[in-house]
């Protein structure tokens, strides 16, 4: 299956549903050395929800992390 | 005399952007020159092959830390409430609050608010316990549908974001602060030199928030410096009471006993 991270696709290689947990790592090396939230399809996703919340096939996950503004 | 937002008080009336200044360190030092103690910020795409973000976020900190100040995330980029309110969420679980400098714009060429989606936007993250600034047009029923869903501070602009054209509508400007004398008024946006930010305190607005002022000005740190004053200078001639206009001119020196040449 296909999940997008940021934009990116990801291919697995088996029509298996993944957990954010799961989605996050492939595009952290250590997630928990980075300052970020995750919304799935448009909708954000709270860090108590990360093992719980399945990424299916065509999914995206946006990971935002904090930047500069006005 | 202090700024009241969602009951913190402040010593200083300038909110100030984080953004679009020619170095982290010119950043840290023209927000230490404004006095500011609210910095605004966002969030973008995480790249895992980028450290800058995360270093940049430690200094954000560390600056907030020093003045003893506030963070408030906006939603920049956002089209619709949907998209703001999941980018307000995003934002509370990492910034660790409820303020919120609302943004949904409806026009890309002059980033103008939408004031639809702005409402529904706010509706939903009132109801969900954020304390809510919404940037918005200088239309005083959009400010006063505003306030009227909770929103305690409200955010018109002076002009287009980033323009520095200054008051385009003053009369609009005023007359928002003469029907809404409750709410806590911030002009935003737009906004190109000091004396910009002192007509808009000496109108009555409780505060000013600015970047592109600041950040693209040849001297960032002396130019903070000057809307640090201005403000202050405006808000004490509000205070000070501002004398009435008259038509005709009127003697400042007293015309009694005036020597030489009216003495026949």
């Amino acid at each position: 299956m296909n999940i997008h991270i940021n934009g990116k696709v990801y291919s697995l290689p088996h029509e298996v549903n993944i957990t954010v947990s799961a989605a996050l790592t492939l595009h952290f090396i250590e997630p928990q050395q980075s300052t970020f939230a995750v919304a799935l399809n448009g909708d954000f996703v709270g860090k108590t929800n990360y093992d719980t919340t399945i990424v299916s096939n065509g999914d995206s996950i946006d990971v935002l992390q904090p930047i500069q503004g006005g | 005399m202090s700024l009241n937002i969602y009951g913190q008080q402040l010593n200083s009336r300038l909110l100030i952007g984080s953004a679009l200044y020619p170095s982290p360190q010119i950043m840290k030092q023209a927000i230490l020159a404004s006095g500011s103690q609210v910095i605004t910020l966002s969030l973008k795409r995480q790249n895992p092959n980028e450290q800058s973000g995360q270093q940049i976020w430690q200094y954000l900190q560390d600056v907030v830390k020093y003045v003893n100040g506030f963070l408030l995330p906006n939603t920049a980029g956002c089209k619709t409430a949907k998209e703001a309110i999941t980018l307000a969420k995003m934002s509370r679980e990492i910034f660790q609050t409820n303020w919120l400098k609302l943004e949904v714009i409806g026009d890309d060429y002059n980033l103008q608010p939408d004031p639809i989606e702005l409402l529904n936007a706010a509706e939903q993250l009132i109801n969900d316990g954020f304390n809510i600034l919404p940037y918005c047009t200088d239309d005083l029923v959009l400010c006063q549908r505003l306030y009227d869903l909770g929103c305690q501070v409200i955010m018109p602009w002076a002009s287009p974001i980033g323009t520095g054209k200054g008051l385009m509508n003053p009369y609009n400007l005023e007359t928002i602060r003469l029907r809404l004398p409750q709410a806590t008024l911030i002009l935003d946006a737009g906004i190109g030199k000091p004396s910009d930010a002192c007509l808009a305190m000496e109108m009555g607005y409780d505060g000013v928030l600015l970047n592109s002022a600041v950040a693209l000005a040849d001297n960032p740190v002396l130019m903070a410096k000057a809307f640090n004053q201005a403000i202050q200078a405006g808000e004490q001639g509000y205070v000070a009471g501002i004398m009435e206009q008259r038509q005709t001119a009127h003697p400042s020196t007293p015309t009694l006993d005036m020597p030489f040449w009216h003495q026949n």
